[in-house]
């Protein structure tokens, strides 16, 4: 793997140096800046550490890494982009976070950076990157606020996003006799069966720990079974047939899931996954390199992927990061620059050999990058079905988020009645809703 | 000395007791050296193969030697026991000095009231960090600065380097500010209650002799209260070490502390067990020296101030 | 003494103070709090109707309480077992503080593995019986977290109550002896009226720090399943670092000092009283023999 990382990093150097000398340095007048930047503790950026030292050694850039684990790299930034001046010059966003910072005048329109002929890489190819990812992590303004539409424009360019497919142990399947599920009722079907078919071993692992996994976790079944957060004028439906059926899904899944499968964040839902304790995994592709890493995993070779079963309808997630630049940056040009060349096509390729999660069709399609990620091929397929709506991304969304997340614990943990539950979460995002002032022309 | 002689079943509830105090920290000891594979794989015993790999990783910033199994240094642990060290130190060295004076004055200058003092102690004592969160936040990001225009600010920024205005947050010296007040109430709750014992006629005497009253402060009174300034310094040093909650909301990349450190890598992406215990290891070994060689002096401090009050 | 108290007005009194003016506006982290707005009794009003403050409310007494009660209960029990002179205490009562001492954090990383539904000691212990595991940090969490709780902390109640124990006037406990009490009797009537303030201020010390525990649950769960462990130090932290609400957190902070100056208070005078009651049970002792 090292030797393809390589050989294309060379090639890509000295690609940059033949333009260098061509174009007298796009990067020369920044050698020997150093960016710090926040990205955070994920599989992904884990993979952008080990190639940001290409970056410095063609640009003479350097960068200073602060990488804290999502939701505390959240809160920083929270902080250092009300400040005057803040430390970062690029920061790492979560896709929820764009609704904040947009709203609240935090990141740069981007708009200025490619209009700069100095600044903008004429071989970027911006179409490239893909569709669903772009309107949902960097672009705002347009539908609903935070979808794609006439009037949005960009404020990040995705990188490090993901989209839901099914992970499945082939040898259990196999063994058994199992058809790889194709919709919600077969899954859910099988899920069941297996801690039958193989004692001790859960059907499928999923997050549900109180908070964000819970609600995730929830929205990753809503959108597929027809759901919707909220109607088109803002009023809440989760508690619909459809909502009841998403949460009951995930409550069989929770019942016939691993040991202790209710109090599961991310981290114990994949640990037990890796571990060879479920049949199967239903959550983002980033986990596709550490399924693959002997010294994390016990069933390496084991694994095959499928697509994201179907209810009413496809829908995977689209979630994951995206890379902005915060409005009170100091080397905000320098910033574009390393951002440019992160989600530039070589970037991408490099980050997607090093274990990363590419946002681009050329990668997805890429024989080096499929050489060495056979399921790469099954992701992009999948990204075809990506929803960008499963979960709307607005300023008061983190509440809503939070009581969905620590309402359906309580449905997993403590029997509360599913229809009671999402009336209530109903009611409060109402009010929520309305506070905000999402019903001021109704 | 005498001991009775009890009866083995006495005993036995005096091992079980031990086992269950231990137990968890030699647990934690055991798992930091071994691989995650055994520590999730099943080998729950003392049976292993130990490795320091754990303690590579989590000291990679700091090793002078390149390490195989690791593509990149992520954990900058050896820069977070830095300010550890230094935080926890400080601090404890200026709630000792400034508790010592607090508390000789309140004994002999009688500013308070004996019951108005405890009870003084007793409130400041009582207030939870997560209730100083909010105003500390607030205060040491926005109010407690100086404008970078400012002659100081200049001067500061031209040395340290940073942006923005100059403000509390993010230095050492904001983290240490707010331990010191902490610390400061119970620190002169408990000397107080030494330098009482301390015989006036003893500082008498002393001046009789000649000697100024910072001479008969250092000379008679402070060897005196030695075992209470110990067990002040481990209870102050304890807590700056330990705390998470305010250092989370002060500290910036360059002043984390190891707790931080630590809540942040039980991050939802894979925890690495291994490499956590080490890192708990680490920051629990100093707390666990003082332990075992002061405990009487905590035991005094504990009652103390406890007792006493 | 001035520099002692510069420092705590600087940053105890006056942080206390900015707490209760920006309790009252709708303040974000991105704003300085004088552009916040004036909302007066607003933050106090939402909280007192949401049922989620209520039942992190709820948690947290029920946490204090039970903390409290049982480590009181096991340490004064073991105080009385083992107050004899043997060899091998002092080893005990060294190794009894190393729970306190270490970090809260630490505390909580050892018992969320211990706890760890199948790679954890005790389901494998569990199992290793041929019994089903537990679900600890799912549907008993909130037990989950007493009992590491009372792991750390109950050596604090033994050895301040040993200490205590061993102070007691030997001469009444002597002649009680040759009175023909049983030891029952000398506990009930003896010891524990002769300890009962010592009892109290260290239940009221326990009482104020379980207010304060916030990391180990941190670390623990994260204040789940549910809202079953999300204690209100917690629910302030999340507040305002999560849901960026810092009026409501300052209200909420606000809320909770009110309710732990009553308690505070109120056990102070009962210390009280209680003193002056051992006072003169001791002399009546001392009178008697």
């Amino acid at each position: 793997m090292l030797k393809t990382l390589k050989r294309i990093s060379l090639g890509a150097s000295t690609a940059i140096a033949l333009a260098t000398a061509a174009f007298a340095g796009p990067y020369d007048e920044f050698a020997g800046t150093t960016l710090v930047v926040n990205f955070p503790a994920h599989p992904h950026y884990n993979a952008v550490m080990k190639v940001l030292p290409e970056f410095t050694k063609e640009t003479g850039i350097e960068v200073e890494v602060d990488q804290l684990p999502y939701m505390k790299m959240r809160e920083r930034q929270t902080l250092e982009l009300g400040q005057d001046e803040g430390d970062y010059d690029l920061v790492a966003y979560v896709v929820f976070s764009k609704a904040d910072y947009v709203y609240a005048d935090q990141l740069e329109n981007l708009a200025r950076y490619f209009m700069n002929p100095k600044l903008a890489d004429p071989s970027y190819d911006p179409d490239d990157l893909i569709d669903g990812y772009v309107y949902n992590i960097g672009f705002a303004g347009g539908n609903k606020g935070y979808l794609a539409g006439k009037t949005g424009s960009l404020f990040g360019v995705p990188y490090g996003s993901e989209t839901s497919v099914l992970g499945y142990r082939k040898d259990i399947f196999e063994k058994h006799n199992l058809a790889v599920p194709e919709t919600y009722e077969e899954m859910l079907d099988i899920a069941c069966k297996i801690p039958q078919l193989e004692p001790g071993m859960g059907g499928l692992s999923s997050r549900a720990a109180s908070g964000h996994h819970a609600a995730h976790a929830f929205l990753l079944h809503l959108a597929p079974l027809g759901g919707r957060v909220f109607d088109n004028s803002w009023n809440p439906i989760v508690n619909n047939a459809a909502g009841v059926e998403a949460a009951n899904a995930l409550k069989t899944i929770v019942d016939c899931g691993p040991e202790g499968a209710a109090s599961f964040g991310f981290g114990e839902a994949l640990g037990s996954f890796l571990n060879g304790d479920t049949a199967m995994f239903l959550d983002t592709t980033v986990v596709a390199g550490q399924i693959d890493d002997p010294k994390k995993s016990k069933v390496v070779g084991k694994v095959g992927w499928a697509m994201h079963p179907m209810g009413v309808r496809r829908g995977s997630q689209t979630g994951g990061f995206g890379i902005g630049i915060p409005k009170n940056a100091e080397n905000k040009d320098a910033a574009f620059l390393l951002m440019q060349w992160l989600t530039s096509k070589t970037g991408d390729k490099l980050t997607a050999l090093a274990g990363g999660n590419p946002s681009r069709f050329s990668t997805h399609a890429d024989a080096d990058v499929n050489a060495k990620f056979p399921h790469m091929s099954i992701f992009g397929e999948a990204l075809k079905h990506a929803d960008p709506d499963w979960r709307p991304i607005i300023p008061v969304w983190g509440k809503i988020n939070a009581d969905l997340g620590t309402t359906l614990s309580k449905v997993l943990t403590e029997d509360l009645d599913i229809q009671t539950a999402l009336d209530g979460v109903a009611e409060r995002a109402k009010g929520i809703m309305d506070e905000a002032g999402y019903y001021t022309w109704q | 000395m005498n001991y009775e002689r009890q009866n083995p079943a006495f005993y036995a509830l005096l091992i079980t007791l031990i086992f269950m105090a231990v137990g968890p920290i030699v647990l934690m000891l055991a798992n930091s050296f071994k691989l995650d594979v055994d520590i999730i794989g099943g080998t729950s015993g003392l049976l292993f193969l130990p490795t320091i790999q754990n303690y590579e990783t989590a000291l990679c910033d700091v090793l002078w030697y390149e390490l195989d199994h690791l593509d990149f240094c992520s954990l900058k642990f050896g820069g977070a026991f830095i300010n550890s060290i230094i935080i926890a130190l400080i601090s404890t060295l200026l709630t000792l000095v400034i508790g010592c004076m607090a508390a000789y004055a309140l004994v002999r200058f009688k500013f308070m009231g004996r019951d108005t003092a405890s009870l003084t102690t007793l409130m400041v004592r009582m207030v939870p960090p997560a209730v100083l969160l909010v105003p500390v936040f607030g205060l040491w990001n926005n109010e407690f600065c100086i404008s970078k225009n400012s002659y100081f600010g200049e001067i500061i920024r031209d040395v340290f380097g940073g942006r923005g205005d100059v403000c509390l947050a993010g230095t050492h010296s904001g983290i240490i500010l707010i331990y010191v007040a902490m610390n400061l109430p119970f620190v002169i709750w408990i000397l107080q209650s030494f330098i009482i014992q301390v015989p006036r006629s003893l500082e008498e005497a002393a001046r009789v002799d000649g000697a100024g009253p910072f001479q008969v402060f250092f000379l008679v009174v402070l060897p005196l209260i030695k075992p209470g300034l110990a067990a002040a310094a481990i209870f102050t040093f304890r807590i700056a070490w330990n705390e998470y909650l305010l250092a989370s909301a002060l500290s910036d990349r360059g002043t984390k502390t190891v707790p931080i450190l630590i809540v942040n890598n039980m991050s939802e992406f894979n925890i690495e067990w291994g490499v956590i215990m080490a890192t708990g290891m680490l920051l629990a070994i100093p707390p666990i020296i003082f332990t075992l060689f002061a405990s009487r002096q905590i035991i005094s401090g504990m009652t103390a101030g406890a007792v006493k009050g | 003494m001035a520099p002692a108290i510069i420092i705590i007005i600087l940053a105890l009194l006056y942080p206390l103070g900015y707490m209760v003016y920006g309790s009252f506006r709708a303040w974000d982290p991105s704003q300085n709090i004088s552009e916040s707005e004036f909302v007066g009794l607003k933050n106090y009003i939402t909280l007192f109707y949401d049922p989620a403050f209520r039942e992190s409310l709820v948690v947290t007494l029920t946490f204090a309480v039970c903390v409290v009660f049982s480590e009181l209960v096991i340490g004064v029990g073991l105080a009385l077992m083992l107050d004899r002179n043997i060899r091998g205490m002092s080893v005990l009562r060294t190794l009894f503080i190393l729970p306190m001492m270490i970090a809260p954090v630490v505390v909580g990383l050892m018992w969320r593995y211990m706890y760890h539904p199948t790679v954890g000691t005790f389901n494998k212990t569990l199992k290793s019986f041929g019994l089903d595991g537990i679900d600890w940090l799912g549907q008993n969490a909130l037990l989950s977290v007493i009992i590491a709780d009372v792991w750390q902390w109950t050596p604090f109640i033994f050895i301040l109550s040993l200490a205590a124990l061993q102070s007691l006037p030997r001469s009444a406990i002597e002649a009680a002896k040759i009175d023909g009490a049983t030891s029952w009797q000398q506990i009930i009537h003896i010891k524990l009226p002769l300890m009962m303030p010592v009892l109290i201020v260290t239940a009221l010390l326990r009482l104020i720090d379980a207010f304060k525990v916030l990391e180990v649950i941190l670390v623990m769960t994260e204040g789940g399943p549910g809202l079953s462990t999300e204690i209100l130090a917690l629910r302030i932290s999340r507040t305002a670092t999560e849901f960026r609400e810092l009026g409501v957190a300052a209200a909420m902070s606000n809320y909770l000092l009110i309710i732990l100056l009553i308690l505070t208070v109120s056990m102070y005078a009962i210390t009280r009283i209680q003193e002056n009651r051992a006072a003169r049970l001791a002399r009546q002792i001392q009178e008697e023999y």
